[in-house]
């Protein structure tokens, strides 16, 4: 799954967003998401393409 | 159709299925290019009309990208450093080249407040359920003094279409439904953007026309785009075969030319508007002015 970590450019996360909430995402690289920690929410990145659809992203569990 | 997705984010309200658009734009991707006549002709037009504001826009984001039509014709042209491709559709974002891709809702936009030069968009924003709030998105992504530029179908596309449909369906299956989207109408444009927050507003359309060999030529080319009718309140079960037939009979009917082919109106809206920005000429406000207007009027001052 690492191996497509060089496809996200930096300045495209610079101006990303949680759709739902707005806030500042946190890159997890290891797992290629993109997490929204105030929605809960991680958006997964596919082939370098963020796939930022609420409907789409994973429910991040309470802990 | 769940009114809620699986995170409980959203119930979706408005006659457009957004999950049965991306899936429609999804299955049109991969022969995009042979039904992309409408699409190149407006990014060519809209291309034009931001050629005309003589300013640079180094971020911009192409919102509804499709396959990265309009990127062609943007590319080292006004200013463009960095152009973010979005659309709702992975297959379609995948086909466009660019280093700046993301796959993102127009009612959703996962872009930071202040950050953009430019947004544009070309024949997506009608598909839209909640237009004013996409615009607040919009312009909220903008930096002060920032464009908002697009250009949607309109509520007078397709009315050969529509006419030939009702007269098929009410001659075969004793009734109609609601089959085109209700487009959003030019009269209103402006002031959405307005409530939007948009300074200086534009909004103006024009007509393409183009002509199909018949009817079902032009249904095919619409399903091809991913334009087909993605109503809500679509029938169940398909359209029945003779209805579509009869339909295509009434359309050369009614519209056919000499040569038996038969025209498909579209009406392009153009929407311009810009983050305000105190730069911008504005109205004073009421009450402000210094001059009496009695005095004026007979010249004394």
């Amino acid at each position: 799954m690492n191996d497509t970590s060089a496809g996200v450019d930096p300045k495209l996360l610079e101006i990303l967003v949680c759709p739902v909430s707005k806030e500042p995402l946190r890159y997890d690289a290891e797992n290629q998401e993109l997490i929204s920690d105030k929605a809960k929410l991680a958006y997964p990145i596919r082939d370098g393409i963020p796939i930022m659809l609420p409907d789409e992203a994973r429910t991040l569990d309470n802990d | 159709m769940a009114e809620t997705t699986p995170n409980g984010a959203k119930a979706e309200i408005g006659p457009f299925d957004r999950v049965q658009l991306r899936r429609r734009r999804d299955r049109a991707a991969a022969n995009f290019n042979a039904h992309s006549f409408l699409l190149d002709e407006v990014s060519l037009r809209l291309t034009e009309r931001l050629d005309d504001i003589k300013r640079s826009f180094p971020l911009a984001v192409d919102l509804g990208c499709h396959d990265g039509r309009l990127a062609r014709h943007l590319s080292g042209r006004s200013g463009i450093k960095r152009l973010v491709q979005c659309d709702i559709s992975r297959a379609l974002v995948s086909e466009a080249k660019g280093p700046y891709r993301v796959v993102a809702d127009e009612e959703w936009l996962p872009f930071a407040g202040e950050r953009l030069d430019l947004i544009i968009s070309a024949l997506s924003l009608h598909w839209v359920n909640d237009l004013p709030g996409a615009l607040i998105q919009i312009r909220r992504a903008l930096r002060p003094d920032g464009l908002f530029l697009a250009a949607m179908l309109g509520g007078d596309s397709l009315t050969e279409l529509r006419q030939a449909l009702v007269r098929g369906e009410s001659e075969l299956q004793g009734g109609i439904s609601p089959r085109i989207a209700p487009f959003v109408e030019i009269r209103d444009l402006g002031a959405l953007l307005q409530r939007a927050g948009f300074a200086l507003p534009v909004v103006d359309s024009d007509t393409i026309t183009v002509t199909y060999p018949d009817a079902l030529a032009l249904m095919r080319d619409l399903r091809g785009m991913g334009e087909n009718n993605i109503l809500r309140a679509r029938q169940r079960h398909f359209t029945r075969r003779s209805t579509l037939f009869t339909a295509a009979e009434h359309y050369r009917e009614m519209f056919g030319d000499v040569e038996g082919r038969i025209p498909a109106t579209f009406q392009v809206l153009y929407l311009a508007g810009w983050s305000p920005h105190a730069s911008q000429q504005q109205a004073l406000k009421p009450g402000s002015g210094e001059m009496n207007l009695a005095e004026a009027l007979n010249g004394e001052t």
